[in-house]
């Protein structure tokens, strides 16, 4: 009985302490690393608009946050905002800046762990160019039949980017510019 | 034993993927490039070296009995602090290795040495013993990687070695998983032949 003891309490000190060491650790940590993804995202933001020169903070109706890009002059060039899907692995989150007329002006894979040599080849910038100039209407796969050209081996992760970014258009879109897609366009994006 | 031979039964005589056959998850999983192959087996010798010392020095402090869980909690634990601290101050390598990182814990490499040695050895040994694992595993690491690199892409490293036919119409099946376990096997089979060879001149 008291061996049993024993094992247990020496168990239960180094879980402790074990506990104790990482909460200090992450209590240090956190803000900083909070702030590093913060510095990320607006740096991601500055670079899908070039051009811009402030971004103001907006929100659709669904709750979606999007920003809308402006000039020197305060001439709204454009929108950013963050898309986001589950790919094959992980969540993945995009960073898409498109232009007044809703075409694409680039996109940053800024969030990922796909599968290395596969998926996460996603962070390339070949994969990331093929993305310029796109209209809503040309966001899909090869393989659903659309033109953009899967990863080789990560169909689902080219998908995910490609849907993910099609359906924030697509209402970012909607609201701004009053048009309506087909209802049976919609329902492709699951 | 030397500390030389600790260092260097890793890298050949007691390889953790090929004579061990320890870590097969990340050797299966990461050897799709170079890059990645390297990426892992640096931080993984990281992880070793310090969780072999760590464990070195806690060892007459856990009872054997419960030793097991013990190791965890403190492995677990350690690769996480890294993870936090690198996350924080170094970001850019963060971003580069951090997919690594949830890998590292759950790698059997770094449990099985602590078992196997770090609780039985001092901390030189043990820290020795840790890098010259870790660095066994970058190396077979690197091995598998490359094959399946250049029949999978043409290219190693980003570099294009194989003519650009070859490049545009590759061996796709070489960077994807099966390749990994094609390779992995050809390559132990060939390891046992030289090692039954060896054997049988020495007989």
């Amino acid at each position: 009985m008291k061996v049993y003891l024993h094992y247990a309490l020496v168990l239960l000190i180094i879980t402790a302490l074990a506990c104790g060491i990482l909460a200090l650790v992450n209590q240090q940590t956190k803000p900083i690393i909070d702030r590093n993804l913060f510095d990320e995202e607006n740096n991601a933001r500055e670079q899908v608009i070039s051009a811009a020169k402030t971004f103001e903070k907006q929100e659709l109706k669904n709750g979606k946050v999007y920003y809308i890009a402006k000039d020197e002059k305060g001439k709204e060039i454009g929108y950013t905002f963050i898309s986001c899907g589950r790919g094959y692995s992980s969540d993945v989150q995009i960073m898409v800046g498109i232009d007044t007329d809703f075409k694409i002006e680039k996109i940053i894979i800024i969030q990922q762990s796909e599968t290395p040599g596969l998926g996460a080849n996603c962070i390339k910038p070949e994969f990331s160019e093929k993305y310029t100039n796109l209209e809503y209407k040309d966001l899909t796969v090869d393989k659903d039949g659309g033109n953009i050209k899967s990863i080789t081996g990560a169909t689902i992760t080219t998908r995910t980017v490609t849907n993910a970014i099609k359906k924030d258009i697509y209402d970012l879109e909607n609201e701004l510019a009053g048009i309506t897609f087909k209802q049976e366009v919609k329902d492709e994006l699951i | 034993m030397s500390s030389f031979k600790e260092l260097s039964k890793g890298i050949f005589k007691e390889n953790p993927t090929f004579v061990l056959v320890l870590g097969m998850c990340p050797t299966l999983a990461v050897t799709s490039s170079l890059q990645n192959a390297i990426g892992m087996g640096l931080a993984a010798t990281f992880v070793l070296a310090f969780s072999n010392i760590l464990i070195s020095l806690l060892k007459d402090l856990i009872p054997s009995k419960i030793r097991i869980p013990g190791y965890i909690v403190v492995i677990a634990s350690f690769v996480s602090i890294i993870d936090m601290a690198m996350a924080a101050y170094l970001p850019d390598l963060h971003k580069s290795l951090g997919i690594f990182i949830p890998l590292i814990v759950v790698n059997c490499i770094i449990l099985g040495r602590a078992e196997a040695f770090a609780c039985k050895n001092g901390v030189f040994a043990s820290l020795m013993d840790g890098v010259g694992m870790g660095l066994g595993f970058t190396l077979s690491l690197s091995v598998v990687a490359i094959i399946r690199e250049i029949l999978g892409t043409g290219k190693i490293w980003e570099i294009a070695i194989l003519p650009q036919a070859y490049i545009e119409e590759p061996m796709l099946v070489a960077i994807l998983a099966p390749g990994a376990f094609i390779t992995l096997g050809l390559l132990m089979a060939l390891i046992n032949i030289i090692k039954d060879k060896k054997k049988a001149v020495k007989e």
